[in-house]
């Protein structure tokens, strides 16, 4: 199981040249649609996306399939940590009110101007200073989206944190929007921002103006109130965004009333709201016919469809019965009757990394003092087969990852050094690299350091003579796939002498008890853990996660170097600072890496689109607005 | 008998009671507050800190429990973190279609079960019992998910006469009207109901069988069928009888593989997805309601069987 997407991070600005996802407007043609080229195979992917057809686009209602537990239960744009989630944001809230910047292009991610609100941020003042000028979109309601929805925003995230940190997943004190020293809008369509100090402009803008919070225009002349039937106040108070704040925090609360509040109706996204159902979490999204944005010449209605478990998911699919679905990586053998039934099928992972996090802290068996130990964290990941992962576990349909920036997906900050794996499985290279350090290797026993100290070919600081190398891992029982990665790896790493004793826990557990800034008294309880992993941002610096005190640490990594680097990755001039970030994390393996699953669906073959379009639900992000059915 | 009643009506709050002290302690241990799941993970110590002082969560446990006491009684059942709604509110949409589901099982299988027993019990060794014999303790032996499976794939996919998942509707008279997509569900659990009833019903109609009274009627020249339907039917069902009375529980929560197996939103899989959420005040309320019907279904079975044997004497 993955964290969701909130992980405070850089945001990076518009990368240029993209190849966006363009307004679709083939020219109409009576008959049947056709394939115009063929179909787009991506690195690293499973299956392939046709291109778009041409001919007759009609409109209809395109169901889409809800796993298990991710039906939306929150509709605010402001989401606080509790509702935190890709399913209530990127497939969900993001179809109604869009972030200010776009930045998934099919499954890369990079920005898409043409579905941003605003143009390109420019930078200046030593990029210290923020201008933002809006396009002329249009809320559904008729009037303009202006500098003011933008700054309403940003207003009620700064109501909504002062009150409490968790009113905004996104937050983390010292950091957006308390850098932000004053704001003003000189003309309807610009806002300024300045800032306490310079940022990166490229993890400023896909991190904090975009993805991550999200940030984006909200309805000021319809939203802001502190009753359903009060008058508009003057949301730069901080009084009064404080009242306006919590009247819409309570309205979202208010599940049952999704549908019918008028609040909700007010969207300058692709649809709005007309079915929700509090029980099951369907939803039902009709096109907004005021929409700005890029779509298909004619827009379905978008049906969220809940499923109570993937057997459940799978049936339909086998039956027809739904138009879009995601196919569970363990039902990949069954992919071929999902196609005869009549899918398309693509699959690719997640932008993210999967990891088991090590514990710096943990004193039993002097574990702190080994983990420290670079030639340790070298061993285990000489001792993970991601290769057979791929192919025992995942059906052959995963990808590799061997630092915190994926292979797979393609990004454009992808370091040469993570692009192949710096430490391929070899147990005998564990083994080297063990004795190398003072150890003496006993394969099916327990390695003993033998050689203390902190000279070269000794154990290092603090691993007295005799120390064990034993340790526990605990691992997150659901999904399947974890368990029987760490039991792999145990089984490896004993014939290396590494003795791993394996315990199952829970993911709720498990975050709630063993992570050290969270819960230091079980400090010594947990050496290694494995409950999934994390979601890149576009700019994937993993400031506030490997920083030394980050917010969002896991087991209190702590390097100077990788501080140096995280640092510029947000606060200096080079756009691609984050590079140098992700090439030392490959070689310092401040987390075991594992391979991530291919996320696999499918989808009618009478239902075409933009290619990225498909790409992108692969990323958690759902863009039916360019979608249409050819018969 | 009132007399009966009334001790029995107190011995059950007692038990009532006794168990929301173990549950709410226990769960206390495991999750002493929600803070961290409504303040997130980036929250420190001293926030949490504060949040539980805020909301009571700082109290001693049995403070917090004496109030939760005090909202129970007032039908408060607590509010959900993870689903943002009331807990009152997260039952009251599900608990009329896992009733329905859980309901109609239990009287298909009786339905089928009583006959089938005392077919089998009057035809003992024949090749009927044999065969009847043989396909309940595949049946009875057959986990849930697997028959399911098996009869959605034969009868859903393969032969598409019904349908693969369980009505969609919440209103639960569409519900009941829904039989084409019910039937699937519903047979599920009434095939694995029928393998052990009709086993429990053949071996009581066995010992009816055997009795005097039994020999007596037919040698006075009582039809068979007067035999069996006025002599061996009341008193052969009193096991049946029992087991129904512990069925009654399951009207809350026997449901979730089957829920899960076709989509179908009821009681059983918000318990499940209230364990994988760690939604404690939904796991508390509902371990709670689930004692009431353990009680209830008790002392409505003691009520049965003693109106259905005189012989019974509840004192």
């Amino acid at each position: 199981m993955k964290f969701g997407k909130a992980r405070f991070g850089g945001m990076i600005l518009a990368v240029a040249g993209v190849t966006a996802l363009a307004a679709c407007s083939s020219s109409g043609s009576s008959g049947g649609g056709s394939t115009n080229g063929s179909a787009i195979t991506l690195p690293g992917g499973y299956g392939s996306v046709p291109a778009a057809a041409t001919g007759a686009e009609k409109a209809g209602t395109i169901t889409w399939a809800l796993q298990p537990g991710t039906s939306p239960n929150w509709i605010f744009p402001v989401i606080p940590s509790a509702d935190n989630s890709v399913f209530n944001a990127e497939s969900f809230g993001w179809d109604m009110w869009v972030p200010l910047y776009w930045t998934q292009n099919g499954v890369t991610p990079e920005m898409v101007p043409s579905m941003s609100p605003a143009d390109t941020p420019v930078y200046s003042n030593g990029d210290k200073t923020v201008s933002i000028t809006m396009k002329s979109w249009k809320w559904s309601d008729g009037t303009p989206v202006t500098a003011k929805d933008l700054e309403f925003d940003i207003d009620l995230i700064k109501a909504g944190v002062k009150e409490s940190p968790s009113n905004w997943a996104s937050y983390t004190p010292g950091y957006f929007p308390d850098n932000v020293v004053s704001m003003s809008t000189p003309d309807a369509s610009t806002l300024v921002l300045n800032l306490k100090s310079a940022v990166n402009p490229s993890w400023f803008t896909e991190d904090i103006l975009s993805y991550a919070g999200p940030v984006g225009p909200l309805p000021a002349q319809a939203w802001s109130k502190d009753s359903a039937n009060g008058p508009i106040l003057d949301f730069t108070n901080p009084a009064n965004a404080t009242k306006i704040f919590n009247f819409l925090t309570a309205a979202s609360k208010s599940v049952s009333t999704y549908a019918t509040n008028p609040l909700w109706q007010v969207v300058d996204g692709p649809y709005k709201l007309s079915a929700y159902n509090a029980t099951t979490g369907a939803f039902t999204l009709v096109p907004n016919t005021s929409y700005s944005g890029p779509h298909a010449k004619v827009e379905s209605n978008f049906q969220g469809v809940p499923f109570t478990s993937n057997t459940a998911e799978l049936n339909a699919l086998k039956t027809g019965s739904v138009d879009v679905g995601y196919v569970d990586y363990t039902a990949v053998p069954q992919i071929p009757s999902i196609k005869r039934v009549g899918y398309n099928v693509f699959g690719m992972p997640d932008y993210g990394s999967n990891f088991v996090a090590y514990n710096f802290k943990d004193a039993t068996g002097h574990f702190d003092a080994i983990a420290n130990q670079l030639y340790f964290r070298q061993a285990m990941a000489h001792l993970e087969d991601e290769q057979g992962y791929i192919n025992a576990f995942m059906h052959g349909a995963g990808d590799p990852a061997y630092g915190p920036i994926p292979a797979y997906p393609q990004s454009p900050y992808l370091p040469a050094d993570a692009a192949t794996n710096p430490y391929p499985f070899s147990v005998s290279d564990a083994v080297s690299l063990l004795k190398a350090n003072g150890w003496t290797v006993t394969p099916g026993g327990t390695d003993t350091c033998t050689k203390p100290g902190t000279g070269a070919g000794e154990c290092g600081a603090g691993i007295p003579a005799g120390t064990k190398l034993a340790f526990n891992l605990i691992y997150s029982t659901s999904p399947s796939l974890l368990g029987q990665q760490v039991t792999d790896l145990a089984s490896e790493a004993k014939q290396a002498g590494v003795e791993i004793t394996l315990q199952s826990s829970n993911f709720n557990y498990m975050i709630t008890n063993y992570l050290d800034p969270a819960a230091p008294a079980n400090e010594n309880k947990w050496a290694m853990e494995d409950f999934g992993g994390e979601t890149d941002n576009p700019y994937p610096t993993q400031f506030n996660f490997l920083n030394t005190g980050g917010a969002t640490q896991i087991g209190d990594y702590s390097n100077s170097t990788a501080n140096g680097l995280m640092t510029a990755s947000i606060s200096s001039g080079n756009p691609s600072a984050v590079k140098n970030e992700a090439a030392f994390l490959t070689m310092n393996q401040p987390l075991l890496f594992q391979p991530t699953p291919d996320y696999i669906w499918a989808w009618k073959t009478d239902i075409s689109g933009e290619p990225s379009s498909f790409e992108n639900l692969t990323q958690y992000y759902a863009t039916p607005e360019f979608w249409y059915f050819t018969k | 008998m009132i007399a009966y009643i009334i001790r029995r009506i107190g011995t059950s709050v007692i038990v009532v009671i006794g168990v929301s002290i173990v549950i709410f302690v226990l769960l206390h241990e495991i999750y002493p507050s929600p803070a961290r799941d409504v303040l997130g993970l980036k929250a420190t110590l001293a926030q949490v800190n504060a949040w539980n002082k805020a909301n009571g969560y700082d109290a001693p446990v049995i403070v917090q429990y004496l109030r939760y006491v005090g909202h129970l009684l007032q039908g408060n059942l607590g509010y959900s973190y993870a689903e943002n709604q009331s807990v009152a509110a997260l039952f009251q949409e599900r608990v009329a279609r896992s009733a329905y589901l859980s309901g109609m099982s239990l009287l298909l299988a009786i339905v089928i079960a009583i006959p089938l027993g005392i077919y089998q019990a009057v035809r003992r060794n024949s090749v009927g019992d044999n065969v009847a014999t043989s396909l309940a303790f595949v049946t009875y032996s057959m986990p849930v998910f697997f028959l399911g499976l098996i009869l959605i794939q034969v009868f859903a996919l393969s032969w598409p006469v019904l349908g693969f998942e369980a009505s969609q509707s919440t209103s639960v008279l569409t519900v009941m009207g829904d039989w084409h997509d019910m039937l699937l569900p519903i047979l599920t659990l009434a095939l694995i109901t029928v393998a052990s009833f009709s086993r429990y019903m053949r071996s009581s109609a066995m010992d009816v069988l055997a009795q005097d009274y039994i020999k007596v009627a037919r040698a006075k020249g009582l039809p068979e069928r007067l035999v069996l339907l006025r002599h061996l039917l009341r008193n052969a069902c009193l096991p049946i009888i029992t087991l129904i009375g512990l069925s009654i529980p399951n009207l809350l929560a026997g449901n979730l593989i089957t829920e899960s197996l076709f989509n179908y939103q009821g009681l059983g899989l918000l318990f499940f997805n209230s364990l994988s959420k760690a939604d404690y005040p939904t796991l508390l309320a509902y371990t709670l309601i689930g004692a009431v019907f353990v009680v209830i279904g008790n002392f409505v079975a003691d009520l049965a069987l003693s109106a259905a044997d005189p012989r019974i004497r509840l004192v």
